[in-house]
């Protein structure tokens, strides 16, 4: 069965019927325009309609008429009430007669939509650009896209160690098709013998051993004990995003904390795959341009954060062969030179197993990543379509574009 | 009865003013100055500074690095989920900004008792500007989970100005880090 990539929009598809909202307008004299938009724009700048343009022009009787959009309506029936003193002062100077209005309320998602919201009011439209994918993908990324997925259910799997599946991220540069960072669920503990037995494995998919900490030999041979059975019913239990509270239940390999805790953290109750990858994201940025963009004032601060006892938890999943062999054939060598320098995860793309609960969604926001691909949706927590969608927050700074990934069989894969 | 909410709202303000010194230390940084400190039984336990330029890290706010101070704590001396639990949910956090939407669910999930914010965040806020993640039903949302605790209680507006003024200090000498702004900058709130 093929698998199958569906864009999820910022909007519900139910919601993208013309919904408006009232504003108060009025006709001006042409030669005012430019002198009215930018005292308007200062008095009411209109945040949360940015798509809709504050002038309308018409041709009526082959006369141009020019209106202006003043402010939102208050909704009262006296459409002045509540207006800001400043307004006021500028519909007497230039005597102006306002007028109710109805605009779009949203961007339009497609031209069509657009040409009907500009019978309200003209909006501006811009079109998915075909590099976000919304659009569609071509074969090849679709099938470069998939196995960046296959990459991450492969880093969820129960394993030797978890025992059972975790949410699993991994961070792609979409251009050169190489594995930024990558990391999955670290809330729960393991069992204290085990990760002092594979801390040498670094972070970075590539040169663990420059890794700091990466002292102790590989023990590959490692023997592990059988683990107890799930005593849960819950299906993954153990996926941070799918279960946040979760983190509160003793861990069933170690009731009891280890007595001394070399690495920072046995277990976070915040490091959920996407916060873990987002900071193999960032240490890779340190490690490969190490000087700070700003000041030489921050060498000091950069040194200390780079010492061994300042990098939180160092443990990763020892993979199988299998997955050593996928993540060789995502992960190319670096080019280090500055232009190649990232601005956070600007232009990155994250393949998430399962759909990131409300505070890695909002992680994404802030680290700037362009997409995000999930496979299974979050009806606890998932915050991109599930129970919020962060993706259609306007006031939010950043905007990634959603996938959802299906395959029919995708639940066998875990 | 009004002498005691006097003591409550001085107290406030102390903390406040710890978390606002935070801040400072993060503007000379040259980060975006918001601060924070985490109080148990009256006392500061914890602090914490935005420091996302020095880690290249978007996510490593005030309020993150705080709580990352104390779970390194606890577990140094031992104590486990359960307790820790107990603890967070005796805990209250005083930051010099609204915790964004991220924040506010991070410490939702670790269940603090209470968030007192400086000024509003009407960008990104999520105790109320944005959305309001402290208002959610855990049982809802994670059906199944023993857990009964309810979301935290918040308070803002605490020393508002100023919060605000060393924002504003900072987005006046320029974030050297951001790339070119499209729109220019507006200071929130």
């Amino acid at each position: 069965m093929d698998w199958e990539i569906i864009h999820i929009p910022a909007k519900l598809p139910s919601s993208t019927e013309q919904a408006a909202v009232e504003v108060i307008a009025a006709t001006i004299e042409p030669k005012l325009a430019n002198t009215l938009v930018r005292k308007l724009n200062q008095i009411c700048p209109l945040e949360n309609l940015r798509h809709v343009k504050r002038i309308r022009k018409r041709i009526i009787e082959g006369q141009v008429e020019l209106a202006v959009i003043l402010c939102l309506s208050f909704g009262s029936s006296e459409h002045m009430e509540g207006m800001p003193n400043d307004l006021l002062q500028l519909i007497n100077t230039y005597q102006l007669s306002p007028f109710i209005a109805r605009v779009a309320e949203c961007p339009a998602l497609s031209k069509e939509e657009w040409e009907e919201q500009c019978k309200l009011w003209p909006t501006s439209y811009h079109p998915p650009s075909s590099l976000d994918g919304v659009g569609g993908f071509s074969e090849e990324d679709s099938q470069s896209i998939i196995n960046f997925m296959k990459v991450a259910i492969q880093l969820a799997k129960p394993n030797i160690l978890g025992g059972e599946a975790v949410n699993a991220a991994v961070i792609v540069d979409p251009m050169s098709k190489q594995v930024i960072a990558y990391g999955s669920d670290q809330t729960f503990s393991l069992p204290s013998t085990i990760i002092e037995s594979c801390s040498h494995i670094g972070k970075e998919p590539t040169n663990s051993s420059s890794q700091p900490g990466g002292n102790s030999p590989p023990n590959n041979g490692y023997l592990v004990p059988k683990l107890t059975p799930n005593k849960h019913k819950q299906p993954y239990h153990r996926v941070s995003c799918l279960h946040p509270w979760g983190w509160t239940e003793l861990n069933p390999y170690d009731p009891k904390p280890p007595e001394k805790c070399d690495s920072d953290y046995a277990w976070h109750p915040l490091r959920h795959a996407a916060l873990v990858a987002i900071e193999n994201a960032a240490a890779r940025d340190r490690t490969l341009f190490p000087n700070p963009a700003s000041s030489i004032k921050h060498s000091t601060s950069m040194d200390n954060l780079l010492q061994p006892d300042d990098i939180p938890s160092k443990r990763l999943k020892i993979n199988t062969p299998e997955n050593e062999k996928l993540i060789e054939e995502a992960v190319k060598n670096f080019s280090t030179s500055e232009t190649t320098r990232p601005y956070l995860c600007t232009g990155f793309d994250i393949f998430l197993v399962w759909e990131p609960c409300t505070m890695c969604a909002m992680a994404l926001v802030h680290q700037r990543i362009r997409r995000i691909f999930y496979a299974f949706p979050n009806p606890n927590d998932g915050a991109l379509g599930s129970v919020h969608r962060l993706q259609g927050e306007k006031s939010l700074n950043h905007h990634y574009s959603v996938f959802r990934i299906l395959a029919p069989s995708l639940e066998e894969h875990i | 009865m009004a002498f005691e909410e006097t003591l409550i709202s001085d107290s406030n303000n102390a903390f406040m003013e710890l978390a606002l010194e935070q801040a400072r230390i993060a503007l000379e940084n040259l980060e975006v100055p918001v601060g924070c400190v985490i109080v148990e039984d009256g006392t500061v336990i914890a602090s914490g500074r935005n420091r996302t330029t020095e880690t290249r890290n978007a996510t490593r706010h005030a309020e993150m690095d705080a709580i990352d101070s104390l779970l390194r704590k606890w577990q140094k001396i031992g104590l486990d989920q359960f307790q820790v639990a107990e603890k967070f949910s005796k805990c209250d956090i005083h930051v010099t900004c609204e915790p964004c939407i991220m924040c506010a669910s991070a410490l939702f999930i670790l269940g603090i008792r209470k968030v007192y914010y400086g000024c509003g965040n009407d960008k990104f806020g999520g105790c109320g500007s944005i959305l309001s993640l402290h208002e959610k039903d855990p049982e809802n949302l994670s059906r199944g989970n023993p857990s009964n605790r309810k979301g935290f209680k918040c308070t803002g507006g605490v020393m508002a100005e100023e919060a605000i003024a060393l924002l504003r200090s900072f987005y006046e000498q320029g974030n050297p880090n951001a790339p070119k702004p499209h729109r220019p900058v507006r200071i929130t709130q």
